[in-house]
C-alpha cells in the first residue's frame, strides 16, 4: 500500500484489498498525482473493479449483515422522527411567515384606506 | 417479489408520514439483508453500511415516489441503488476530496459507479456464476483468489504459493480480469 509508484496491476490489487478490508479512504489518501492519472487512463482498471466489487460481496458480504435488525430498525426510526420533527419545524415557520406577510398587506390595506 | 415485501412496499407508498412511518419496521425487516449485502461491495465495511442505510431508509420514508411502480426484488435493488443508495455512497467520501490527487469525477465513479451488468445480477445469481468460473480457471489462478477471498495478505498467499508478493500482485490481477471476461461471457450465455 505504501509503494510509490505502482504499476496498474498493483493498483487494482491494492484497491480490492482495501475494498476487502473496508478502508477505502487508505487506499485514495495513498495515491500519488502520477498513480491517479494512471488509474483515470487505465480502461482495464475500471473494467476490473467490478469484478472486484463482485468478488467482496459474494465473499464476505454475509458477515456484514447484523443478526440485531430491531436495534438498527429503532436506529432508523429516530432518524425519521428527527426528520419529521424537523419538518413540521419549517412548515410551522412557513405558515408564521405566511401569516406575517398577510398581515402586513392587511395593515398596508387599512393604512391606505 | 415475496408477500412480505409487497406488503411492506404497498405501506411505503401511503400519502400520509404517519403511517408510511409505522410501514418502515416491515419494510427495513424485509429488505435489511439484500441492502447491506449489496452496500458491502461497495464499503467493505459493516458499520459504515449501517450508516449509510440508515439514511437510505430515511430518504425512502421522505420521499418513496421511485418505488412506486417497482414489481420484483431485481427492480427494488436497481432503484434503491440509483435513487437513494449512490447520493449517500458518494456522501461517505465527500470530505476526503481536498488532500486526494484522484480527481472527484474518477472518485465518484470509483465508490459510487453505474451498474455494470455484473451488478444487476442477485446475489445468488451471482454466486451461482462464479462458482461456475471459478471451476474453469487454472488451478493456480484458482488458489490464489480462493485464498484472497479467505482474507490472506497477499504476503500470504505469496508464501503458500511460494513466490513472491509482485507475482501474486500480477497473477490476482491476469486472474481478476480473466473473471471479469468468463462472467461477462455466462451473463450473455444465460
Amino acid at each position: 500500500m505504501h509503494d510509490i509508484n505502482r504499476e496498474i496491476h498493483e493498483l487494482l490489487i491494492d484497491y480490492a484489498g482495501a475494498l476487502r478490508d473496508g478502508h477505502i479512504p487508505v487506499f485514495l489518501k495513498s495515491l500519488t498525482r502520477e498513480e491517479a492519472r494512471r488509474i483515470a487512463a487505465s480502461q482495464e482498471f475500471w473494467d476490473a473493479t467490478e469484478t472486484t466489487r463482485v468478488l467482496n460481496g459474494v465473499g464476505f458480504a454475509d458477515k456484514a449483515v447484523t443478526s440485531n435488525v430491531g436495534l438498527f430498525i429503532s436506529r432508523v426510526d429516530a432518524k425519521v422522527a428527527s426528520r419529521l420533527k424537523k419538518r413540521k419545524a419549517s412548515s410551522q415557520e412557513k405558515s408564521l411567515a405566511a401569516g406575517k406577510t398577510s398581515s402586513k398587506g392587511q395593515n398596508k390595506i387599512g393604512k391606505s384606506a | 417479489m415475496d408477500r412480505r415485501l409487497r406488503n411492506a412496499l404497498e405501506g411505503l407508498t401511503d400519502p400520509d408520514v404517519e403511517r408510511r412511518r409505522r410501514a418502515m419496521e416491515p419494510f427495513v425487516r424485509a429488505t435489511f439483508g439484500i441492502f447491506t449485502r449489496y452496500l458491502y461491495r461497495y464499503l467493505g465495511n459493516e458499520v459504515e453500511c449501517e450508516d449509510v442505510l440508515e439514511d437510505v431508509y430515511a430518504d425512502i420514508w421522505e420521499n418513496p415516489d421511485r418505488l412506486r411502480n417497482v414489481t420484483n426484488e431485481k427492480q427494488l435493488l436497481r432503484t434503491v441503488y440509483l435513487y437513494y443508495m449512490r447520493k449517500r455512497l458518494r456522501e461517505v467520501y465527500r470530505r476526503l476530496n481536498r488532500s486526494l490527487c484522484l480527481p472527484q469525477s474518477y472518485m465518484k465513479n470509483l465508490v459510487a459507479p453505474e451498474l455494470g451488468v455484473l451488478e444487476t445480477m442477485s446475489q445468488s445469481e451471482l454466486r451461482q456464476a462464479l462458482h461456475r468460473t471459478l471451476g474453469r480457471l487454472k488451478a493456480r489462478e484458482r488458489r490464489a483468489i480462493e485464498l484472497w477471498m479467505e482474507g490472506m495478505s497477499n504476503r500470504a498467499i505469496a508464501n503458500e504459493l511460494n513466490t513472491t508478493v509482485g507475482a501474486v500482485k500480477m497473477l490476482e490481477f491476469r486472474t481478476i480480469m480473466k473473471l471479469r471476461k468468463m462472467l461477462h461471457d455466462y451473463c450473455r450465455e444465460d
